[in-house]
Order: C-alpha cells, then sequence, then structure tokens
C-alpha cells in the first residue's frame, strides 16, 4: 500500500450466485495482487482461473464479493456510482481481445467516445481522436466503420481508444489473442513505447509469449488466487520449469502449483520436517495419497473443442483452437 | 458558476450528441424500426380519434347552422309597458342601431324585423322564454289560388323545442333582410321565383311563402294577396293569471300563458317567391313565416307593434370568423360577441340591447349529444391505442435488450448511468420524433376520409368541407403523450439493466419476474363471461337460461358487457399467446413424421420459452384479433344501417299525403313526378301498396289493438327482412298471413295470452312455426264502423261525426293544449273551443263550461264535481276507436249536464244523485247518458228536418296465430310490439267489400325496381323531391337519403363504419409491421444459433428449412389464434354495442329492433393473414440469408 504501487488487492472474493446443481462459483478466493506504478505484470493461468474476473475488480467494472482494491490511492471498494466511474476515468482504460469497438460509430467517434463520456468538448475530443489515429498510424482509417476494418486495425482503433484518456494502468485481456503474429508485434511494440515512455502500468492477461517477455513479471493465476511469480522470462509452454516464488499470506495460507503437487506426490498429509525463518521443509506420511493424487490430475490427450490430438504430454494450450487443455479424473 | 459551465458544455456538446444519436439511430434501423413503428401508430391512431372527434363536431356545427338562417336576435333591453328610458318605439331610430352594429367586424348584417316579442331570458328551459309571442297570421284573402280552405295552424312548431306557438307566423322585415348576407341566406331556401330585392320589396309589398303553405292555397309567384290579418299580444300572464280587459281575443298556451291578441290588416302585397321549409332547428325565432315586407305596414301599425314589443333586431355574423376546431370555443366567441354587442349603449336615445344567441343555442343542444358519440368512439379506439403503445413498449424492449453490449463497451469507456441513460433516451426520442411527424401527417390527411366513410371500407369524398385541425395544446399533448410514452418506458427500461454490473451485460444472469398468469387467466375469464353473456343476449335466451342472461343483476350486467371485451381480448392474448408460442411443438408433433421434416426434426430447439418468442405471439394476437373485430364489426354495422334505413323507409319512397289516396291517384301523382325529373320510363315500372290500419278488439272485450293489414303484393314492394317476422321465414310468413293467419308484437301476445310466445321469440332458433303445431290458437277480432246517420222522409246520409263537431262556434280557443293535472278550480272556460285539449286528472271543480265544445277532449279522471256542463257539446267517444272513451273515470258529482249532447257513454263517470243529467232530471241508479240531440241551428245546417242516428257496425274474422313479428317496414317500430298484423283477405272480413274496394289511404309505399339504384341514389332524391312539388303530399322519405341520415347520425354512432375501418386498416399495418419488426429481431437474436449450426454442418437449405419451420409455426398458430380470439371478441362487443345503444337511448336517440347478426367477412381476413403470412416469409427469407451469408468465425466470436 505504499505510493508506488497504482495497484493494491487484498483478500479478494467473488462469488457468482448461479441456481445450477452445483451451486454458485467462486471466481476469486482470497486473492492478493499490486502492481507498482509503470510495472508491467502478466497474468496467466488455464480457462476458468478468474482472470476476467479478476481484471473486472481491479478495473471497477464489478464489484467483488468482498476484499480491498485501491487503485491510485484511492479505495475503490468504498467509492460508488459517479466517484468510481470519474476515478476510472483518470485512471485506468481496458483493451479486450476483440476490439469491442461501437459498431455504428466511425473509428474516429469511437476513440473520441471516452472523452466524451468525460465532458470534454467535441471539437477537442475529436482533434485529440485523431492525433491518437496518426501516433498509430490509422489516421487514413478514422472514418470507417469497425465492420470495414479488419482485426488488426480494429485493435490499434481500441488502442487508441484506451490510450485518449492517458490512462496511468491499462487493463488488458489477451489483447493479441485475436490477431496475426505480425500485428500482434506491433501492437505490442505501442505497448513497449508507452511503457517506456509514458511510464504507463500494465495487466495483461494473456497466453502469449511475448506478452510474458514484455512484462516485468509474470503471476500463475489457479482457482481463483494468485499461487506463483516469476520474472519475465518464462517459458510459458512450460511453466514447471524455470524458477519461481511462492506466495504465502499473513494467515499462512499457501498454494501451491498443480506441478509442484504433483511432484511432492499429490494432497495428503506432510509433516514439517525442516522449520527456520526463510525455509520451511516438509515430508509426506501418508503413502495411501501417493495414488489418489495420480487420478486427480491428469491433463486430456484430444482437445474438447476441436478434436485436436496434443503429442506433447506438457502442452497446456491447443495450438489448432487455442482453447486451454482441461485436466480430467480417469 | 459551476452550474453554468456545465449548462455550457452540455449546449456546446448537443449538436454532437444529436449528430451521433442520429447516426446511431439511422445506422440501427432495425431495432429502431419497432419504437419507430409504435410511436408512429399511437400518434397515428389517437390523433386520428382526436381530429375526428373536431371534425365530428364542425359537421354537426355546420348543419346545424344551415336550420338558420339568423345568428341572433337582439330585443330593446327594457320592456315597452314598463316605459322605461332606453327604449324607444320609433322604427326609424331602432333599425339605426343596424348601422353601428355593421360596423362591427363580427357582424355580417343586420335587419330590422316585426315577428316575436322581446326574449329577455337565457335558456330554451326557462319557462319565461315561452312567454314571448310571434306575429299569427288569422286569415289571408287573395284574389287567386285557394285560400279558404287553407288551415293556417301549425302545429309541428309545437313538437320542435317548447310548445310555444302553434299557429303559422308572419315576419315582416325591413330592406336589411333583403340585401348582403341575409339575402344570401334567404336565397338558398327559395323554390320559385326569388327573394325580394330591397326595390321590389318596397315596390311590390313583396311576400314570400313557405312551400307547404303555398302548395296547399295552390299560391304562385305573382299572385296578388289583398289582406292579410295578422294578429299582436297587447297582454300575456302566467297562468293561472286572468286577463280582465282585452278587447281582442283572449288565448292561453301550452306554456300556460294567458294572451290577449289583437288583429291587424295589412293590404296589397304580391306573392315574389316561395321557399322550401327550413327543418325546425332551434325554436329562438320560431318556423317558417310569411315573410312580408315592412312596406306594407302603414307608420302608426308600425308604432303599435313596436309598442307591442313585436320590433326586433335580426343579426348574421360573419360566419367565416367562427372558430371551426371545437364547438365550445365556438359557442366562446358568440358569447363574447353577444356581451360586446350588450354592453354598449346606442344611438343618441342611450338604447340597450338584450342579445339571444341563436347559433350559440344550437351548439348547446349539440354538444349534449356529440359528447356522448365522442365518448362512444374514444371507447371503441380504446383496442386500438392499447395496441399501438404494446406495439411501442414491446418494441422499446426488444430494441434495448440489443442494445446490451454497446452498452457494456461505453461503459469499460468511462460512461456514467446517467451518461448512458441519456445517449440511450436521445436516440429514442430522435426516432420517435420522426414516427411521432410521420403519424401527425398521416391521421390529419386521414381524417377527412374517415369522416365520409359510409358503411365499412367505403369511402366518399367532398360532401363536406372539414378543417380538423387540432389546437397547439392538443398536438403538443399527443406528441408528449407518444414521445413521452417511449421515453418514460425507456428511462426505466434503461435503468433496470444500467443498475445490473456490468458482467451481467455479457454473462447473463437473468431475474425473470414471474408473469402474473392468474390475473391473465381472471381478465380471460371475465371476458369469456361477457362472450357468453352478450351471446344469451343476442339470441334472447338460451336453453333453460332467459333472455336477461346470466347476470340478474343491472349494473353488474352493464359492467361486463362494457369492459369484458377489452378484458377478453387482453387475458386472450397473454393466455393464448403461450400456445402460440409453443407453435413449433405443435407443428412437429403434427408433421414431425413427414419427410418434410425428417432431417432436421432433431435441430428444431424447443423455443416456446423463449420471452421474445412469446412476444411476438402477443402482438401477433392482439394484431390479428383487432383486425378480426374490426372487419366483422364493419361488415355487421354496415348491413345493420342498410337494415335500419329499410325499417324506416320500408320501400324505396314512402309517401305520406295530406288526403287519402286511392292506388290509381297515387300512382297519377307519382306519373307527374316522373315527368317533372324527366325520366323516360313510364310510372308503371313502380310497385306500389299501403299499409292499412284499424283498430279491433278480441270479440267480447274492450281493449283495443293496432292492427296492420297487409295487402296482398306487399312483399313486392315493402323491405321485408327476416328478422322481422316469426320463424324467420318471410316466404312461410306471407303465405301464413294471406291464409287468415295473423301474428302479433310482443306485448298484445302476452296481452292475449299467446301459447308458446316465449318459444317463438327464440326467431334464430329453431325457426318452429306456430302454424304447424298441433294445436292452433285463434282469436275473433271484432271491428266496429261508426257513423252518424242523417235522414229525413226522403234521404238518408251517413256523416263523418268529426265533420258535425267541426261546425261548433266558440269565444276562445284553447284547443290542443296539455294541462293534464291542473288547477282550473272555479274557472271560467264557459264557450271556450277544447277541442283535443288535454285537462285528464285535472282539477276542474265548479269551473264553467257551459256551451264548451269537449271534443275529444281529454277529461280522464278529471274532477268535474260542481261543473256547470249545461249545453256543453261532447264528443268522448273516438270514432276510429269506439272502446276510447275520454270520459272514463271523470268525477261528475254534483255537475250540471242540462243540455250537454253528443255521442258518448257517461256509464264509466263517477255521478251521484246530485248530478244533473243532459234530460234535467238527476241522476239515478242507472245513471246518466248522452244523446245526439244536436242543437237547432247546427242541424239547420244540415238541411231543415234532419234526424240523427248513432249507427255502429260490428263485424269479426276468426283469425289464426302464426307468432310474434319484430317490425313492419316503413312503420313506426314502436307501435310495432302492440299491433297485430293481419292479410287482405281477414281485413275485407273486417271492414266490408264495400269499404275494402274504395281503398284510399294516406301513406303509400313504392318499388321503384332498377331506378332506385341509379346515379348513387340521385335518382331516387330527385323524383321524392317531384313528388313533394305535390300539394297534397305532406311528407316523403326516400331510402337513400334516409340511409345517409342513418350512417350520419344512428350510424355514427351504432355502425361506426369510419372508425372501425381506420381500426381495420391500422391494425393490418400493425400486424404487418409488427410481424416484419419483431421478426427480425428475433432472428439477429438468433443468429448466433444459426451459425452454430452451420458449424456443425447443417446445409444453407437445412437452416432456411429449420428457421421458416420454427417461426412460421409460430406465427401461423398465433394466426389461428388470433382470428378465433377476434371471432369471440365481436361477439362479446354485441353486448358493448347493445349498453351503449341502450344509454343513447336514454339521450334521445332512437331505437332500433335491428339485431346485430354478425357478418363473418372470411374473404377479408384470409387476406390480411395471408400478407402478414407473406411478410414474415419474405422478413424471413431476407434475415435468414443475411445471417447466412455472414462470416461464421465472427459470428461464433463476438461476446
Amino acid at each position: 500500500m505504499t505510493e508506488e504501487n497504482i495497484l493494491v488487492a487484498d483478500y479478494l472474493y467473488h462469488i457468482y450466485e448461479s441456481k445450477a446443481e452445483d451451486g454458485n462459483v467462486v471466481a476469486l478466493r482470497g486473492l492478493h495482487c499490486r502492481v507498482k506504478k509503470g510495472e508491467a505484470v502478466a497474468v496467466v493461468g488455464p480457462s476458468g482461473s478468474g482472470k476476467s474476473t479478476l481484471l473486472k475488480c481491479l478495473g471497477g467494472l464489478m464489484k467483488p464479493s468482498s476484499g480491498f482494491v485501491s487503485l491510485a490511492g484511492n479505495n475503490m471498494t468504498r467509492l460508488t456510482g459517479k466517484e468510481l466511474v470519474e476515478l476510472r476515468q483518470r485512471t485506468v482504460s481496458f483493451i479486450f481481445q476483440e476490439g469491442n469497438l461501437l459498431p455504428n460509430l466511425s473509428a474516429v467517434d469511437n476513440v473520441a467516445q471516452p472523452l466524451r463520456h468525460q465532458g470534454v468538448a467535441p471539437r477537442i475530443a475529436k482533434a485529440k481522436a485523431w492525433e491518437m489515429l496518426k501516433d498509430l498510424s490509422m489516421e487514413h482509417r478514422a472514418k470507417a466503420r469497425p465492420a470495414m476494418l479488419s482485426g488488426g486495425e480494429q485493435q490499434r482503433v481500441a488502442i487508441a481508444r484506451a490510450l485518449i484518456t492517458e490512462p496511468k494502468l491499462i487493463l488488458a485481456d489477451e489483447p493479441t489473442g485475436a490477431l496475426d503474429p505480425v500485428t500482434s508485434v506491433q501492437v505490442l511494440d505501442i505497448f513497449k513505447e508507452l511503457h517506456k515512455n509514458k511510464d504507463v502500468a500494465f495487466l495483461i492477461v494473456t497466453h502469449s509469449r511475448e506478452v510474458a517477455d514484455f512484462a516485468d513479471r509474470l503471476l500463475e493465476l489457479r482457482d481463483g488466487r494468485f499461487v506463483a511469480q516469476r520474472g519475465g522470462d518464462v517459458d510459458l509452454s512450460n511453466l514447471e520449469s524455470g524458477e519461481r516464488d511462492i506466495f504465502m499470506d499473513e494467515l499462512g495460507t499457501l498454494n501451491l502449483p498443480p506441478d509442484i503437487v504433483l511432484q511432492m506426490g499429490g494432497s495428503g498429509t506432510y509433516r514439517v520436517e525442516e522449520l527456520k525463518a526463510g525455509k520451511l521443509a516438509l515430508v509426506n506420511v501418508d503413502t495411501s495419497a501417493l495414488e489418489e493424487v495420480d487420478t486427480v490430475l491428469r491433463l486430456v490427450d484430444d482437445c474438447p473443442a476441436c478434436g485436436f490430438t496434443y503429442s506433447e504430454k506438457e502442452m497446456l494450450l491447443c495450438p489448432e483452437c487455442g482453447s486451454s487443455r482441461p485436466k480430467v479424473s480417469v | 458558476m459551476k452550474r453554468l459551465r456545465e449548462l455550457w458544455s452540455k449546449i456546446e456538446r448537443s449538436p454532437d450528441s444529436m449528430r451521433l444519436a442520429g447516426l446511431s439511430a439511422w445506422r440501427g434501423k432495425e431495432r429502431g424500426l419497432a419504437v419507430f413503428a409504435g410511436v408512429f401508430l399511437a400518434t397515428l391512431v389517437i390523433t386520428t380519434v382526436f381530429a375526428y372527434g373536431i371534425g365530428l363536431s364542425q359537421i354537426f356545427f355546420q348543419t346545424s347552422l344551415e336550420n338558420d338562417p339568423y345568428d341572433a336576435k337582439i330585443d330593446l333591453d327594457a320592456e315597452p309597458w314598463e316605459n322605461n328610458s332606453g327604449r324607444t318605439n320609433d322604427t326609424v331610430l331602432f333599425s339605426s342601431i343596424c348601422d353601428e352594429l355593421m360596423s362591427m367586424d363580427e357582424v355580417a348584417d343586420c335587419a330590422m324585423i316585426y315577428g316575436r316579442q322581446g326574449i329577455r331570458t337565457t335558456g330554451f328551459f326557462d319557462r319565461e322564454f315561452g312567454r314571448a309571442q310571434p306575429l299569427n297570421i288569422e286569415s289571408l284573402v287573395s284574389p287567386e289560388g285557394n285560400w279558404e280552405n287553407v288551415s293556417l295552424s301549425y302545429p309541428e312548431a309545437l313538437e320542435s323545442g317548447p310548445p310555444i306557438n302553434g299557429d303559422r307566423i308572419v315576419r315582416i322585415a325591413g330592406a336589411g333582410l333583403y340585401d348582403g348576407e341575409f339575402r344570401e341566406r334567404h336565397e338558398e331556401q327559395i323554390l320559385y321565383g326569388s327573394w325580394p330585392t330591397p326595390e321590389n320589396a318596397v315596390e311590390l309589398n313583396a311576400v314570400v311563402l313557405p312551400s307547404q303553405l303555398a302548395n296547399q292555397a295552390g299560391a304562385r309567384v305573382n299572385h296578388t294577396i289583398d289582406e292579410i290579418t295578422i294578429s299582436y299580444v297587447t297582454e300575456s300572464i302566467a297562468l293561472p293569471g286572468e286577463i280582465e280587459d282585452c278587447s281582442g281575443t283572449i288565448q292561453a298556451s301550452a306554456m300556460e300563458y294567458l294572451y290577449c291578441r289583437e288583429e291587424m290588416t295589412i293590404r296589397n302585397m304580391t306573392v315574389v317567391g316561395i321557399y322550401e321549409e327550413w327543418i325546425p332547428g332551434n325554436p329562438t325565432l320560431l318556423f317558417n313565416p310569411i315573410f312580408i315586407s315592412d312596406s306594407a305596414l302603414t307608420d302608426s301599425q308600425k308604432v303599435i307593434l313596436m309598442d307591442n314589443d313585436h320590433g326586433y333586431l335580426g343579426i348574421a355574423v360573419d360566419r367565416s370568423q367562427l372558430p371551426t376546431s371545437s364547438t365550445s370555443e365556438a359557442a366562446d366567441w358568440l358569447t363574447d360577441l353577444g356581451e360586446k354587442i350588450s354592453d354598449k349603449n346606442y344611438t343618441s336615445e342611450e338604447l340597450e340591447v338584450v342579445y339571444t344567441d341563436i347559433s350559440g343555442g344550437s351548439i348547446i343542444f349539440l354538444n349534449i349529444f356529440l359528447g356522448l358519440i365522442q365518448v362512444f368512439d374514444y371507447i371503441i379506439m380504446i383496442p386500438i391505442v392499447i395496441l399501438s403503445i404494446s406495439v411501442l413498449i414491446y418494441g422499446l424492449i426488444l430494441s434495448l435488450e440489443q442494445r446490451r453490449r454497446e452498452v457494456s463497451i461505453n461503459r469499460v469507456m468511462g460512461a456514467t448511468a446517467l451518461g448512458l441513460q441519456r445517449m440511450v433516451l436521445l436516440e429514442i426520442f430522435v426516432i420517435s420524433l420522426a414516427g411521432w411527424f410521420a403519424g401527425y401527417f398521416l391521421a390529419m390527411w386521414l381524417t377527412p376520409l374517415v369522416l365520409d366513410a359510409v358503411g365499412f371500407m367505403s369511402f366518399r369524398t367532398g360532401d363536406f368541407e372539414v378543417d380538423p385541425s387540432l389546437s397547439l395544446t392538443m398536438v403538443l399533448s399527443v406528441a408528449m403523450l407518444t414521445i413521452g410514452l417511449a421515453l418514460l418506458f425507456g428511462r426505466s427500461r434503461t435503468k433496470e439493466y444500467l443498475d445490473l454490473e456490468i458482467e451481467e451485460g455479457v454473462r447473463k444472469v437473468v431475474k425473470e419476474r414471474e408473469p402474473r398468469r392468474w390475473l391473465h387467466w381472471l381478465m380471460l375469464g371475465i371476458g369469456i363471461l361477457a362472450m357468453i353473456e352478450s351471446w344469451i343476449e343476442d339470441e334472447e335466451g338460451l336453453g333453460p337460461i332467459g333472455p336477461d342472461g346470466l347476470l340478474e343483476n343491472f349494473f353488474i350486467d352493464g359492467m361486463v358487457l362494457v369492459f369484458g371485451p377489452f378484458l377478453l381480448w387482453i387475458g386472450g392474448a397473454l393466455v393464448l399467446a403461450r400456445v402460440g408460442a409453443s407453435g413449433p411443438r405443435i407443428m412437429r408433433t403434427l408433421l414431425g413424421r413427414t419427410p418434410l421434416l425428417k432431417d432436421v426434426r432433431r435441430g428444431l430447439s424447443t423455443s416456446g420459452s423463449s420471452e421474445a418468442i412469446y412476444r411476438l405471439a402477443v402482438i401477433m394476437l392482439l394484431t390479428l384479433s383487432i383486425v378480426t373485430l374490426a372487419a366483422v364489426q364493419g361488415f355487421t354495422g354496415t348491413l345493420v344501417d342498410e337494415r335500419t334505413s329499410s325499417l324506416q323507409t320500408g320501400s324505396d319512397i314512402q309517401v305520406q299525403f295530406n288526403v287519402p289516396l286511392t292506388e290509381n291517384e297515387t300512382r297519377d301523382a307519382l306519373a307527374t313526378a316522373f315527368t317533372t325529373v324527366g325520366l323516360s320510363e313510364s310510372a308503371d315500372v313502380a310497385m306500389l301498396t299501403t299499409v292499412p290500419l284499424l283498430l279491433t278488439n278480441e270479440q267480447g272485450e274492450d281493449t283495443n289493438y293496432l292492427t296492420w293489414v297487409l295487402m296482398e303484393n306487399n312483399d313486392e314492394v315493402l323491405m321485408w327482412d327476416s328478422q322481422a317476422v316469426p320463424g324467420n321465414d318471410l316466404q312461410q310468413f306471407q303465405d301464413a298471413i294471406s291464409s287468415g293467419y295473423f301474428t302479433s308484437g310482443r306485448d298484445v301476445s302476452r296481452d292475449i295470452d299467446a301459447p308458446d310466445s316465449k318459444e317463438n321469440r327464440e326467431r334464430s332458433g329453431s325457426g318452429e312455426w306456430q302454424g304447424d303445431a298441433e294445436e292452433e290458437f285463434a282469436l275473433t277480432l271484432e271491428y266496429n264502423e261508426i257513423n252518424i246517420v242523417m235522414s229525413n222522409d226522403t234521404e238518408e246520409e251517413e256523416l263523418d261525426p268529426m265533420l258535425l263537431f267541426s261546425l261548433l262556434e266558440s269565444d276562445n280557443n284553447m284547443s290542443h293544449m296539455d294541462f293534464s293535472n291542473d288547477d282550473f278550480s272555479g274557472r271560467d272556460l264557459g264557450m271556450f273551443n277544447l277541442t283535443m285539449a288535454n285537462f285528464s286528472g285535472a282539477d276542474l271543480s265548479g269551473a264553467n263550461l257551459s256551451g264548451a265544445v269537449l271534443v275529444l277532449t281529454d277529461l280522464r279522471g278529471a274532477n268535474l264535481s260542481g261543473a256547470n256542463l249545461s249545453g256543453a257539446a261532447i264528443l268522448a267517444m273516438n270514432p276510429e276507436n269506439p272502446m276510447e272513451n275520454f270520459m272514463q273515470g271523470a268525477n261528475l258529482t254534483g255537475a250540471n249536464l242540462t243540455g250537454a249532447w253528443g255521442i258518448g257513454n257517461l256509464f264509466p263517470t263517477i255521478q251521484s244523485n246530485e248530478t244533473i243529467c243532459p234530460s234535467g232530471e238527476p241522476a239515478n241508479e242507472s245513471g246518466c247518458s248522452l244523446e245526439l240531440d244536436i242543437p237547432l241551428e247546427i242541424a239547420m245546417q244540415m238541411g231543415s228536418g234532419m234526424q240523427f242516428e248513432l249507427d255502429i257496425v260490428t263485424r269479426n274474422a276468426t283469425v289464426k296465430y302464426a307468432g310474434i313479428h319484430t317490425w313492419v317496414p316503413g312503420l313506426s317500430s314502436a307501435e310495432a310490439t302492440q299491433a297485430l298484423i293481419i292479410g287482405e283477405a281477414t281485413w275485407r272480413q273486417l271492414v266490408g267489400e264495400e269499404a275494402a274496394t274504395s281503398l284510399n289511404q294516406t301513406k303509400w309505399f313504392i318499388n321503384l325496381g332498377s331506378l332506385a339504384d341509379e346515379n348513387d341514389g340521385n335518382t331516387l332524391r330527385l323524383i321524392r323531391a317531384a313528388l313533394e312539388a305535390d300539394t297534397r303530399v305532406s311528407s316523403v322519405i326516400d331510402w337513400s337519403s334516409t340511409h345517409r341520415d342513418v350512417e350520419r347520425n344512428g350510424g355514427l354512432i351504432f355502425g361506426t363504419p369510419g372508425l372501425l375501418s381506420l381500426q381495420f386498416v391500422v391494425a393490418s399495418l400493425a400486424s404487418i409491421a409488427s410481424a416484419f419488426v419483431f421478426l427480425s429481431l428475433v432472428l439477429s437474436q438468433k443468429k448466433k444459433d444459426l451459425a452454430i449450426l452451420q458449424a456443425i454442418g447443417a446445409s444453407p437449405n437445412q437452416v432456411i428449412r429449420l428457421t421458416l419451420f420454427e417461426i412460421l409455426s409460430i406465427v401461423l398458430v398465433s394466426m389461428v389464434l388470433g382470428v378465433i380470439l377476434g371471432v369471440g371478441i365481436s361477439r362479446a362487443f354485441n353486448g358493448f354495442f347493445a349498453v351503449f345503444g341502450f344509454i343513447f337511448q336514454i339521450f334521445g336517440g332512437t331505437n332500433t329492433p335491428i339485431n346485430r347478426d354478425l357478418i363473418w367477412p372470411w374473404w377479408e381476413l384470409l387476406l390480411i393473414n395471408g400478407t402478414v403470412m407473406l411478410v414474415v416469409v419474405v422478413a424471413l427469407f431476407f434475415t435468414t440469408r443475411r445471417a447466412l451469408k455472414a462470416d461464421l468465425s465472427m459470428v461464433l466470436k463476438g461476446e
């Protein structure tokens, strides 16, 4: 909660109420998170781990069921309605996988829209929008409607729209997910430049190596909690490799990434073998647990979405359709 | 300061916001269309209904103004006999007020007139209004024409408004009436000659005669008139006061005033014109006078008339300045003018005037009835207003649903809830403003058409000049209502989902409100009750249930019948829409095994649960049931109007003559008319009949029945309706009547204890024919013919009793007046002519009636105790109905009847031994009797040595009962319930061959064959006009004009063809438009489903087939249900019409015995349903194809 943090979140819980048979869905379970000013953070994790929910809670689009979120030193959970919107207008912008542009407005009107919402005079807003588009070398498409733009162009317009308010933090959800590699690189270049020159902080949900490379650090989200943190140079196709840090909160809750659990021999009873300041060693005492764990955590062989057969055992994303690879019990 | 800045920035941004709203409205046409259609329809309907109301009052207003050329009467404020200041008897000075008035913009013309006395009160309902008397015409002497036998009484005047005066009146006018605006207004009515110019008015002492009078006298233009004697009133006093010294005659009026009238003679005049009489309207100036130029008056005569308050100024206002937007505005304008005129003093003598508004008075009469009609019209338009509003609301809901994603995006971009709401509302505003414009202008164009509707879906133009412009307030109110409603619903709806968190815009967590099903079922239940109730009442009982229906309570019954149809409509649509929405399931069960669906059966989703589809079904049901209702009731109403015309006219033409004519004489009259019109056809093409009328009684009973005789050829002439006759079979009825059967009206049927009269009332039921029943009910009818037989030694002659009594002379005339229950005790009515006056229940105790003429004077229940009736002439027995005794129950205790004579039975009077009989003896146990001891001077006029004897011939005939009739074409339907119908043969038995052969009647019916339909009925109207010129004719009605009147007056109420046509058109449009709009919305929601279907390998053909099947089955099922619902509502609406018919009757409308037998216009319904189906298929085809063309991956990826 120091001055340097643009974003602080503690004990975030979010529960989607549902009348379905398996009851409510818990999307976030006591999550902690900090983003420093000008820092770029990537969030990785399988589908359904709560990434989108996290982004919305952090960006003030949604109130978490419980917990604390502070944006640029303002406690968002205490703010309501207009104040919240004003805080967001000043500090945050969103970028999504698809452009999410307004279909009936031209590119330049789309870009100018956030300023209109802030009550800026139309003339000024439009002039600024032109400028933004020019910066992203999109001025020749300014009058076009979204349907006439390519995916990359749409995303560039979306970025222009996100930047026009001069935000301190950009929350992005798979910003390059729908783009071809060349465009992805271009988009990332824009991000890098912003990061470097304008000191904008980023929190990006991604599966892409390039994006992860761009980030200063990388957080691993599992079942609504951050379980591990690494540097930016991680191999995303193999999260088990490389060094990583594991979090423990004030209550002592410790979350281990699944591969570690697997290597340790699965869930069960462990005895504290060694305990010193900064070090903890655990030893398994219940052998029956070992067999159980094997059956619980097994990756599927074929992609359920497109039917692709995973050749490599460790693959977490389907190369064909981009779906996450789920785990099933055997 | 901060606020100002905010405001300024808002203003600065508004053009941009409007641009974006317009842009987004235009680009999102599909979803905007629903809102547009809703506002458009709502505006169209509401504006048309309001404009219709205004147009209606304009038409009524115009026609009522045409009835009177005068707009106001101006009298001097002071009464002459009070000798007040501010008054003059100087005609020249008085007429100079005209000059001052004419300088006002509002006054178009002004004329000095001698006629009705000053009116110094407001309102027709004030008794004082009836005091002022006109100048009556007493006699007219002319060397030409035949004026001796012309009746100068004008009893029609007594029936039109307050009974002020029953004689022909004169209006003596100055030059002002012969030029300018007044000239134009009077000229319109001239039939022969011309309206006098100011010059020839003076030169010739011009007279203009009313056509009826001229016809009777055979007067022509240029005939000279030597003398006209008029009477003016010198004194008047309210009864029971008395006038003490009167050098003229004392008269009483039915308004219970006594007058002293003196006479004055005007000489040397010439007839310049003959005018067609105005239909009596406003009673202020009384009706249809003889116009005489005031040049015929001497100066002293003028002074006498002025001194007796007979001078006034007639005013014509500039009617083009009258506000025509509403009657109340016109009334206000006239009131203001009246105040402006009466507030001033005039001339050097400071004369004060009082202004009596004539046009304004017409408006008051008008407003009462018009208000009722408008209420009815508004109620009838309720469904269509609800319909357009529900299209609007559903359209809004769906269109906002489509905006969810957009709203989410904007929120992510930092839009505040308020800003977003404003944005959405701005767009709705732009769309609905466009909708309002379109609706408003279309409505303005449509209204005159609707007003000119003749029958359902048939219009003509140019009959009336209406300019139904709505006032600005009205226009703004309608705009506020429709646009405001759109914004209001838009607001609450937007707020609702802005309150949801954004993620719910993406991941839908639906909080569905449970619809209030019990309410829907309750509405449907009450609606069905109303339908059944109305059905039972139409059929006049069903099975064990009586004609009053299930609900005994009058009030509850009325409420259910009025509101039931609407509840049935809404409840039915809501409940049945659930069936409609599961159309695919129904159709799949029906068609599932056919090859049509073989390969796609599995792909069919059970979309019945979807909200959008339910709404589609609701809208289809609402619109199509209204289409059905409008068509059914529209066609039914048109037919009811036609039947009503047939009922009223009886045939193509109905002629009422003053004198009885034989068939040949009538045919000759018709032939003359044909020649006048210039028709090449011979009058032989026409078929004629009459319905002789007599009073009969059942043998041995003293109750009389009005008996109508159907001649052998009546069915060729009279426009019979199967509803009118028992068993609903016209041929059977005619056969029975001509072979000695009779039918009776409902009331008579009860009186004579006819068997199974109740069963026969079920006219449309089994059609049971009483004549075929084993046990026949027969009646022996008796007919009495009364004559006075005059005889001396050599000859014998029959004499009409009325003629005999008309020879009596009297001093004062109080004939034909109504004094029922008044107090005349001790009054002197000696030698008064009280012919046909009504004294029933009056107190005449101790009154002097010696020598009075009591011919058909109603004395039933009167108190005559101690009255002096010596020498009175009494006709207490109705010659046409010997059983009717005008002295029934009169109290004659102590009365002196010495020397009284006449015809009548004194047996049913109350007598005591103090009563002195006509013979001079006191009454004994057997009572007094009245003898035909005609006084000598009367007898002498008949010839010396005459003996008079009363001769009563009774004939009888036995007739068999054939059931209950409802009406006879052309005869009063009210009387029909109390009448018997017999055939010609029976009639001959009753009246005797001699009388039957020399049949002459005053009322004749003429069937003109194909001539009747020529030139849109114009030939018919021409023949009618030509017949009217015949001096023997008192009135003619033709089918074509009657039909027009029925549509204009009765039709506007009972048929309402224009509004139903409008309803039909609008509902058809609404069903087509909403089918299109809702389908495209539903389909764009289904876009993703379609893409998925394709993605999993369905061929385009299969996808189209699947969608077509799914949507078409919903539409088809809803359509069938909609028509069924419409049939039910149409039936229920009959009850609604019945209740309103009853209300109109209370407020002076006429009752029609015509049953609203529903007409089912299946062809029209099929056409509309077919069109809707076509539109749906086209819409489906386009949208599905577009959905198929769309980039699959894009569609699937979105959201």
